[in-house]
């Protein structure tokens, strides 16, 4: 699909450790001001125990550091002088920020180290496995790649499922008539798509648009005002792309529904059906069936391959004598109910 | 395809109204438009993804076309741009 073929993918280079203090991670700054400024380059954290020791070889002072016991009871362990000159070795790099778990504290004097060298401290109640964890999944987000594609995307029935079409073709209107249903919005005409870890793609609108959607004829609506909070969400999995296309013979749709021909979108593939549109074709309801057989097939039922097992079952059953007419009846004998 | 710088030049930036002008003129020709923002890529066919790029006066916008009539789209909508969108 042309559209997803030349998605520009944007990514951010960087987050000041202030946009980090932000976060729902509980941060707390110790040396107030300094450093916030700092950026952070890298989604990666690191633990910089040897680097302590003098071995900075191989140290990623680019990276968020964090300090746990390990770091905080090493540190302790020597003199003060020792202490200073380990704390020094590492402070000479411009590290953006250090981060102390189990609401550690760092002594006075290296407090003053690092304030010389403008590098924020900040500690967090969290211990370090946890803070870690936290800390990934906050900066994984941050750097992950987006990409921003012209399309509705509705919540139904708790499948993520995203129109696309050219312009004009009545995506907004198929996603008002889904909201008329009791579906979601979560964004129309402008979808931000973020990747999540390797095999996520989420989906949300933006702070301008909201849930502000064009009807052509009528102009600029709010769903959320009119429809009440029921009828959007903020944010969904990206689960099916529904492309919306003129009826077109020379195309060839699906009649099966056996062969899939998923859509890559910034490398994760998505199920997509294409659905030729024409005069008294209901979509909406063709878009809820779509949304329910695609449950049916994450719960393990695939309609299609059923159909076609049955089929080459019956084909089997057939080789050798004939079997009467009748055994194609559905129902072999309708006793005396004329229902 | 086409790929042309153009200018917000009119002082309330691209608002309502100059983006609903846009986005008319846009719909007449049947090739792909795309406004691009910093990278941030919208189709020109529609008003909330125009009024998302919320682009003020002086701002630099990539036009993007593709399609048979993308000699006369992009003429038209550079000089769209040029004039202020008539607010000039």
């Amino acid at each position: 699909m042309k559209q997803f073929e030349d998605l520009k993918i944007l990514q951010q280079k960087k987050i000041s450790v202030e946009q980090l203090c932000e976060s729902p991670i509980k941060l707390e700054k110790l040396t107030g001001g300094t450093g916030i400024d700092n950026n952070i380059v890298d989604k990666n954290i690191y633990r910089p125990q040897l680097a302590l020791t003098g071995f900075v070889d191989l140290f990623n002072y680019k990276q968020v550091q964090i300090l746990g016991n390990t770091e905080i009871f090493y540190l302790k362990s020597l003199s003060k002088e020792e202490r200073i000159k380990a704390f020094e070795i590492i402070c000479q790099f411009p590290i953006p920020c250090m981060i102390l778990t189990n609401n550690h504290k760092l002594e006075p004097e290296l407090l003053q180290i690092t304030k010389k060298n403008k590098i924020a401290i900040l500690n967090t109640p969290f211990e370090t496995t946890k803070a870690t964890y936290l800390l990934s999944e906050f900066l994984d987000d941050q750097f992950a790649p987006q990409a921003v594609v012209h399309g509705s995307f509705v919540d139904v029935y708790g499948v993520g499922v995203l129109f696309i079409g050219r312009s004009g073709i009545g995506k907004s209107e198929i996603a008002l008539d889904l909201v008329e249903r009791g579906h979601r919005l979560v964004a129309d005409d402008v979808v931000m798509l973020t990747k999540k870890r390797e095999s996520i793609i989420m989906g949300t609108g933006t702070s301008l648009v909201k849930h502000f959607m064009e009807i052509r004829g009528l102009g600029v609506l709010d769903i959320r005002q009119m429809f009440g909070i029921r009828s959007i969400r903020f944010q969904k999995r990206l689960e099916i792309i529904v492309e919306l296309l003129e009826w077109n013979e020379a195309v060839e749709y699906t009649r099966t529904g056996l062969d899939e021909e998923p859509t890559e979108v910034m490398g994760i593939e998505i199920s997509t059906v294409k659905l030729p549109i024409f005069p008294g074709k209901n979509i909406t309801v063709i878009a809820e069936v779509v949304a329910i057989n695609y449950l049916l097939r994450t719960y393990g039922y695939n309609a299609a391959k059923v159909f076609s097992d049955n089929l080459q079952l019956e084909i089997t059953k057939n080789i050798g004598p004939k079997t009467a007419f009748q055994d194609q009846r559905h129902i072999s004998f309708f006793q005396s109910d004329n229902e | 395809m086409i790929e042309q710088n153009v200018i917000v030049r009119n002082r309330a930036g691209l608002h309502t109204r100059p983006a609903a002008a846009l986005v008319k003129l846009a719909a007449k020709f049947k090739s792909e438009i795309y406004l691009i923002r910093d990278g941030f890529a919208i189709n020109a066919k529609s008003i909330i993804g125009v009024m998302t790029l919320a682009a003020e006066q002086g701002c630099e916008l990539v036009l993007k076309i593709d399609g048979n009539d993308e000699e006369t789209a992009v003429k038209e909508l550079t000089e769209l741009f040029e004039s202020g969108f008539g607010e000039i």
